[in-house]
């Protein structure tokens, strides 16, 4: 992996991005088509993703409609349309679902416009990978972002406790939350969220020991011995004080609002680089980012830099290569970019990237040297999750992890019952 | 119509034929005409859909591929291998068992205070009636939330008294009466119908029984009662059916997970989870199907027993 980022290669290669971008300009290919675009995300996303078509639209000559929804409503609306084959033009895709939607031919492989309609010179080539099924390109990654730990410094400074570094380990975890919860600060605050049932979490941990939350081959690929070990570790914050009450962590139910961090009853919680911007809004006290906590010091290769979502191609689509024309100019227009920022993650294109970076507010900036200073934390690209991830995680990780946290039910326990559990659902579904 | 008339039209084969059609034609044409607005919805959004999915909860189907027929296998796996569905049945009842007479005895206690002839009577019954028309809508959730939550106005009132509450919502223990509440402060349907029939009852048969020397407590449970047991038969039946198709409530306050540790997955929250968040389309029908079977039992039950308890003035 070589995504580097320094202040100085922020300023070169002007020019090179000036021919990549009017090659996006070009309209070379079938003006007049209408598309239909879907996305999920939030009014900003949207205003940002319309910004583009309209000038798409202008350059091109070609009409983009666009839809978009929350993520819990997206996925119910794409299959039905999909199944009713009334599928979007271009459709906005997750790492989890794109080998479902790719194996059942819902979504085209694009292999047959790279070079052509679809310029990807010099393209990150994990992020390429990432997009790929089976060897043949199915999804172009919009950005790159990774999993981080965001941190209230101000509740820090209160609390008279030293913030987390990258170096941080689930040691200081416990030492420094014993010190943090001993300062009594805002009624209570805890240094940290529960992470208990955090399936990025876990993954992560799982990677430091070079496990895996799944194997290539879609089953689960750790033991009930490893799950005991994880529920009691978070088990020993709880009873320490060191992380937040089980019937506070239950409130957290998805929306940033609900979140430990924005409702103040922690100053640290498990989240995505690209979500800083999010929270950062809603919370007055200055936030910054810091990795997942270390397995110990030295320990690293949790981390990745994951896809945090694709444009993808309907098969039933009738203009296939306006469409890939459009991906294009989504990834490389230089006017594009500043309208897109790094709200999807960080652009997988360094002429993109040049144009982005001096564009960014402060927010945006440390999540963008975050994800381009991973350092050792740094690990592959894990293969895409089998179909029945989003179930496991749903309603096995969350629902056993409450029952530890509310003491219903043993770690010793609730490992092996996990573990045959999952083993069971992902029998169920393949 | 006469013999004589039969007789004589049917001397031309075709008119009596046509002169039948031309009647129905003239008579219930009309009538169907202004039903079938009714009947198109009926066929086309109801009893289609209700068809397909009786095929499909035979299937295994997940939206992007074309069904596959599994017969009766959805319905064995829910009834022997699947502890979510018995954990959302035992929900589900709870959750019935205990809003619907509650919420009944709330809306005809509401009722029989506005019976008493108030002034403002039109504005009290709306102001009663308004949590019904919001609903549950994402502010109720962050209602509920600021009512039931650890800091939440409910344990601020308990600590006055030197109680330190759970945190209500997210509590396993308690997050299910937070529901039931909710369920029981949305009372107002029940409450309108129950305010109508109490006017149906004649005040002569009061002024009986207090010339009689009859306390007002013995005039609810003689009079009143009895001659509104119909009326408690009416919402009891349709609240039932209210009560085992919520599912707005536990969706919205849980974040559609019915979390915490399952204890408000609502049966038609876990079958919304199966169909649209792990696109088990046919093991969803089937959940449909049983639900429906369960509601139409109860009701079925309901009208069975109703004869020993409901009282029509005939």
């Amino acid at each position: 992996m070589t995504f580097r980022l320094g202040r100085r290669q922020f300023l070169m290669g002007t020019s090179a991005l000036m021919a990549a971008g009017a090659a996006g300009l070009t309209p070379a290919f079938a003006q007049g088509a209408t598309m239909r675009l879907i996305f999920w995300g939030g009014q900003s996303r949207a205003d940002r993703t319309y910004g583009v078509t309209d000038l798409f639209d202008a350059a091109t000559g070609n009409k983009i409609e666009g839809e978009f929804l929350a993520w819990n409503d997206y996925w119910p609306k794409l299959a039905t349309q999909t199944a009713g084959g009334n599928a979007p033009d271009i459709i906005q895709m997750d790492y989890r679902y794109i080998v479902e939607y790719a194996k059942r031919n819902a979504i085209a492989p694009l292999d047959e416009f790279v070079g052509g309609a679809l310029k990807l010179d010099g393209f990150d080539e994990d992020q390429l990978e990432g997009g790929k099924v089976d060897g043949k390109l199915y999804g172009i990654s919009l950005g790159a972002n990774s999993v981080a730990t965001l941190v209230n410094t101000v509740a820090f400074e209160e609390a008279g406790v030293e913030a987390p570094t990258n170096d941080w380990t689930y040691d200081d975890l416990m030492t420094k939350g014993e010190a943090f919860a001993k300062a009594n600060i805002r009624n209570g605050m805890k240094m940290m969220a529960d992470g208990s049932y955090s399936e990025p979490m876990l993954d992560n941990w799982l990677r430091q020991k070079g496990l895996a939350l799944y194997t290539a081959d879609g089953k689960l690929g750790f033991g009930a011995d490893e799950m005991v070990e994880w529920f009691n570790m978070w088990k020993t914050f709880r009873d320490a004080g060191v992380i937040v009450s089980p019937d506070s962590q239950a409130l957290d139910t998805g929306p940033l609002e609900t979140t430990m961090l924005v409702s103040g009853k922690a100053a640290l919680m498990p989240s995505n680089s690209n979500q800083l911007v999010g929270f950062q809004a809603l919370v007055p006290d200055k936030l910054d980012m810091v990795g997942y906590p270390r397995l110990a010091a030295g320990v690293g290769g949790g981390h990745y830099r994951k896809p945090s979502m694709f444009f993808s191609v309907a098969e039933t689509s009738a203009n296939k290569e306006a469409a890939a024309q459009f991906l294009t100019f989504f990834i490389s227009d230089p006017e594009a970019a500043k309208i897109l920022g790094v709200e999807r993650g960080i652009p997988c294109l360094p002429q993109t990237r040049d144009v982005v970076a001096p564009t960014l507010d402060e927010a945006n900036q440390i999540a963008l040297n975050f994800v381009a200073n991973l350092g050792d934390l740094l690990g592959p690209l894990p293969p895409p999750p089998p179909a029945a991830a989003g179930e496991i995680d749903l309603s096995l990780l969350r629902v056993i992890g409450q029952e530890v946290s509310f003491g219903a039910r043993t770690p010793e326990d609730a490992g092996p019952y996990f573990v045959s559990e999952a083993t069971a659902i992902l029998e169920r579904a393949s | 119509m006469t013999v004589q008339h039969v007789a004589s039209t049917s001397a031309t084969s075709e008119v009596p034929k046509t002169s039948v059609w031309a009647r129905i034609w003239q008579q219930d044409a009309p009538g169907y005409l202004f039903l079938l607005p009714w009947f198109i919805g009926f066929f086309g959004l109801t009893l289609g859909p209700m068809i397909s999915s009786l095929y499909l909860s035979f299937t295994k189907f997940d939206l992007l591929t074309s069904p596959d027929w599994v017969g009766a296998g959805n319905y064995v796996r829910m009834f022997t291998n699947d502890p979510k569905f018995a954990a959302s049945m035992r929900v589900t009842f709870f959750f019935v068992i205990f809003s619907v007479p509650l919420k009944l005895a709330f809306a005809l206690g509401v009722a029989l205070l506005l019976n008493r002839g108030m002034k403002g009577l039109p504005l009290y019954r709306a102001l009663f009636y308004l949590p019904s028309l919001l609903g549950a809508s994402v502010a109720i959730a962050i209602l509920w939330r600021q009512i039931f939550a650890g800091d939440g106005l409910v344990n601020k009132f308990l600590s006055v008294f030197g109680i330190v509450g759970p945190s209500w919502i997210s509590n396993p223990n308690y997050s299910l009466w937070t529901l039931i509440i909710l369920a029981i402060w949305q009372f107002g349907s029940p409450m309108i119908i129950f305010l109508a029939g109490l006017r149906q009852i004649p005040q002569d048969m009061y002024e009986a029984a207090s010339l009689d020397g009859a306390s007002k407590w013995r005039q609810f449970w003689k009079i009143t009662l009895p001659l509104l047991t119909p009326v408690v038969f009416f919402n009891a039946i349709i609240q039932t059916i209210e009560a085992f198709k919520s599912f707005t409530p536990a969706f919205i306050i849980s974040g559609g997970t019915g979390n915490p540790i399952n204890s408000t997955l609502f049966y038609t929250l876990y079958l919304y989870q199966e169909a649209f968040g792990f696109f088990r389309m046919g093991y969803a029908s089937a959940l449909a199907w049983v639900l429906l079977a369960i509601v139409a039992a109860f009701t079925a039950f309901s009208f069975l027993t109703s004869k020993y308890w409901v009282h029509y003035d005939d």
